[in-house]
C-alpha cells in the first residue's frame, strides 16, 4: 500500500519542535480565502498573540511562501505539510528563525498517521493519535504490503504494546533514538 | 516552551512485570478456592437468600480475589498506557497487594466462619487495599480531560467503589451488633453497586480500550460513550437507592435502565468488532462474547427479582448470572488474552527477542477451561432452577476442573516464558 503512493524525492526530517506543534490549535483560513477575504490581518494578529517558544498552526489552500517569509522575519521557523491537493498545514515556531523553512508532502492515512519518505525510507508519524490508533496505522502498514521491507515510526513514547503484533508477524525493531516526544524505531521485516 | 504538554518519559508508564502478574498469580489461586469453596457448600446454592456462610464466602472469593484482583492488575498496567498518564509509585501498587490479598483470605474465612476477629480483619484489609486503588486510579484520571470513553466510566467505577466499600464496613461492623435496621436491603445495595458499579463500570472503561487493541479497530468515538455511561449512571443510582430504600419499582426501574444501558454497551462493542483489521476473533473472544450474552440476562433476571415472584429462583440466578456469566466470563476471557500479551512485551522490553504471543498460549488447556466454565454455568442455573444440590454440585465440579485447567495455562506460559528468557 505504501509503495504504491506517490511520493515525491526523499525529503528532511521534520524539525525537533514539531512534536510540542501537533497538539496546538489549527487557525484554517480556507474559508476567508474562498470568500474572497485577505486572512492577513487574523494571521498577524494570531501570531502577535504568540509569546517566545510558542507555536502558531494554519490550514491555507495553498503553501503560503510570503506568509512564511513575513513570519521568519519576526522570529518564526516554519514547517509545511501538504496534506491533501490543495490542503497545507503550517506550522511556526517562536524560536528567533533559528530553524526558518522546511516542507513536506506527506500522505495522511484514514484515522491522521502521515507518511512521507525520506533518505532512510518510508516514515509514519502516529504522535499525539489517542490509542489504539498509533499501533493500528503501523499494523495497517506492514500488513497491507508485503514489499515493505523497513519502517521508521515517530512515536512520542516507546510502543510497548505494539512489540508482541511486530513479533507475530515477523518484524522487530533494529534501533530506537528518544528525543522529547520523538521517539524514532526503525522497524524491519526479518528475512 | 511545551505549554500543557505535560508528558512523562518514554518508559515510566511500564510498571515492573512483578506487580501486574502478582496480582494475576493471585486471581488464578482465589480461583481455584471460590469454586473448591462452593463444591464444599453447593447444597447451600439452590434457594440462597444471603447471610454468613460459606456461599457467601465462596462468592466473595470470586468477586474479590479473582474480579477485583484482576481489576487491579490490569489497571495498573493498562490505565497508564491508555491515559499517557502516570499513575503512581510502584511501592503503591504492591502495597495495595500486601493488603487485598491476605485480606479477601482472612475475610473469606470469617464470611465462611462468622468469626468477628476474621471479619473485621479481613474487612479492614482488603477495604483499606480497594481503597489505595481507586486513590491511585482517581489521580490518573485526574489528569485526564481527553479520554472521555474511558474516564467516564471508569469515574462512575470509583464513584460505587467508594459507596461499596461503606456499605461494608457497615455490614461488617453489623454482624454481631445488629443496628442495622434492614441489613438484606444493604446487602442488595452492595451486590448492584459491586457487580454492575464497581466492576460493569470498570470493565466498560477497559472496554474502551482494550477490545480496539485486541481487535485492531479504531477506539469508541466519545460522542457514542458518553449517553451509554449517563444511562448507566441512572441506572446505578436508581437500582442502589431502591434496593436501599426497599422501593421495589425504583429497583426495578434501575434494572431495565441497566438493561438499555448494556444494550447500547454492546451494540457499540458489535461497532468495534464490525470495523476490526483482525478478520480472525482469537478463541478468548468465546468467553468475553459469553460474557456479554449473560449480562442483559442478568439484567433481566434482575427485573424479576425487583417485581418480586420465586425470589428464592430469582435471587441465586441474578447473582449467578451476573458473578459467573458476565464478569467471570470477562475477567477470565481478557486474563488469558493479557497475561501472553504482557509477559510478551515484557521480554521485548529487556532488549531480547520478544517470545512470541502465541507460543506462550496453549490453546487446548484454555478450550478445556472455556468448556467447564459454561457447564459449570449451566449445571447451577439448573440445580437452582429444579432445587438440586447434587447437580449443584457437579456444577461446581465443573467450576474447580475449569480453574484448574485456567491454572495449567498459567504455569505453562510461566515455564515457556522462563525457557525464553534463559535461551537470550
Amino acid at each position: 500500500m505504501a509503495e504504491a503512493l506517490d511520493f515525491p524525492a526523499p525529503q528532511h526530517s521534520p524539525p525537533v519542535w514539531l512534536a510540542a506543534a501537533l497538539e496546538q490549535a489549527v487557525l484554517d483560513v480556507r474559508g476567508l480565502l474562498a470568500a474572497g477575504s485577505d486572512p492577513l490581518g487574523a494571521l498577524m494578529e494570531a501570531a502577535d498573540g504568540v509569546s517566545f517558544g510558542g507555536f502558531l498552526v494554519v490550514d491555507a489552500p495553498f503553501n503560503p511562501s510570503p506568509l512564511r517569509r513575513i513570519l521568519a522575519a519576526r522570529g518564526f521557523s516554519s514547517y509545511g505539510r501538504r496534506l491533501g491537493g490543495s490542503h497545507w498545514r503550517i506550522y511556526f515556531h517562536l524560536n528567533g528563525a533559528a530553524d526558518w523553512e522546511h516542507d513536506s508532502d506527506v500522505a495522511v492515512m484514514d484515522g491522521g498517521a502521515m507518511l512521507w519518505r525520506e533518505e532512510d525510507g518510508l516514515h509514519i508519524d502516529v504522535r499525539k493519535l489517542r490509542p489504539p490508533q498509533p499501533m493500528l496505522a503501523i499494523l495497517r502498514l506492514i500488513d497491507g504490503d508485503a514489499a515493505l521491507q523497513a519502517l521508521v515510526v515517530h512515536h512520542e513514547r516507546h510502543p510497548q504494546y505494539l512489540l508482541p503484533e511486530l513479533a507475530e508477524r515477523g518484524w522487530s525493531v533494529a534501533r530506537v533514538s528518544e528525543e522529547f516526544q520523538d521517539v524514532r524505531l526503525w522497524l524491519e521485516r526479518k528475512s | 516552551m511545551f505549554g500543557g504538554a505535560f508528558m512523562m518519559g518514554a518508559k515510566d508508564r511500564l510498571l515492573p512485570p512483578a506487580i501486574p502478574f502478582r496480582f494475576f498469580a493471585t486471581a488464578i489461586v482465589y480461583h481455584l478456592a471460590g469454586w473448591a469453596v462452593l463444591l464444599w457448600a453447593a447444597d447451600g446454592l439452590p434457594g440462597y437468600q444471603g447471610g454468613l456462610g460459606p456461599v457467601l464466602a465462596a462468592l466473595h472469593l470470586i468477586t474479590l480475589g479473582v474480579l477485583a484482583m484482576t481489576a487491579m492488575g490490569a489497571a495498573y498496567q493498562m490505565l497508564p498506557v491508555a491515559t499517557r498518564r502516570p499513575l503512581g509509585p510502584a511501592w503503591a501498587c504492591s502495597l495495595s497487594w500486601w493488603l487485598f490479598a491476605p485480606g479477601v483470605a482472612v475475610l473469606s474465612f470469617g464470611l465462611a466462619d462468622g468469626a468477628l476477629w476474621a471479619l473485621h480483619g479481613g474487612a479492614t484489609l482488603a477495604i483499606g487495599g480497594l481503597a489505595l486503588f481507586g486513590g491511585l486510579v482517581a489521580r490518573n484520571l485526574m489528569r485526564v480531560s481527553d479520554l472521555p470513553a474511558v474516564t467516564g466510566p471508569v469515574w462512575v467505577a470509583l464513584a460505587s467503589l467508594l459507596a461499596v466499600l461503606v456499605l461494608a464496613g457497615l455490614l461488617i461492623a453489623d454482624v454481631g451488633q445488629g443496628f442495622l435496621p434492614d441489613r438484606a436491603s444493604l446487602a442488595a445495595a452492595h451486590g448492584v453497586l459491586a457487580g454492575y458499579g464497581f466492576m460493569g463500570m470498570l470493565v466498560m472503561g477497559f472496554s474502551a480500550v482494550l477490545v480496539p487493541m485486541f481487535v485492531l479497530a479504531p477506539a469508541i468515538p466519545d460522542a457514542q460513550a458518553k449517553p451509554v455511561v449517563m444511562v448507566a449512571a441512572m441506572a446505578l443510582a436508581a437500582g442502589a437507592s431502591g434496593a436501599v430504600l426497599g422501593w421495589a419499582w425504583l429497583a426495578g426501574l434501575g434494572a431495565l435502565l441497566g438493561l438499555v444501558a448494556a444494550l447500547l454497551y454492546l451494540r457499540l462493542q458489535r461497532r468495534v468488532l464490525a470495523a476490526r483489521m483482525r478478520k480472525r476473533l482469537e478463541p478468548f473472544f468465546r468467553l468475553l462474547k459469553g460474557g456479554w450474552t449473560a449480562l442483559p440476562l442478568s439484567l433481566l433476571a434482575a427485573v424479576i427479582l425487583a417485581l418480586g415472584p420465586w425470589p428464592h429462583v430469582s435471587g441465586p440466578v441474578w447473582g449467578l448470572l451476573l458473578v459467573v456469566g458476565w464478569l467471570l466470563s470477562f475477567a477470565t476471557g481478557i486474563l488469558q488474552r493479557i497475561m501472553p500479551f504482557l509477559a510478551s512485551m515484557h521480554s521485548a522490553a529487556r532488549g531480547g527477542k520478544p517470545v512470541l504471543l502465541s507460543h506462550l498460549t496453549a490453546q487446548p488447556v484454555l478450550m478445556v477451561h472455556a468448556v467447564a466454565h459454561a457447564g459449570a454455568l449451566v449445571l447451577l442455573l439448573t440445580a437452582i432452577g429444579v432445587d438440586s444440590a447434587l447437580i449443584a454440585r457437579l456444577g461446581a465440579l465443573c467450576g474447580l476442573a475449569g480453574a484448574l485447567a485456567f491454572a495449567v495455562f498459567a504455569i505453562i506460559m510461566m515455564v515457556r516464558y522462563r525457557a525464553h528468557h534463559r535461551s537470550q
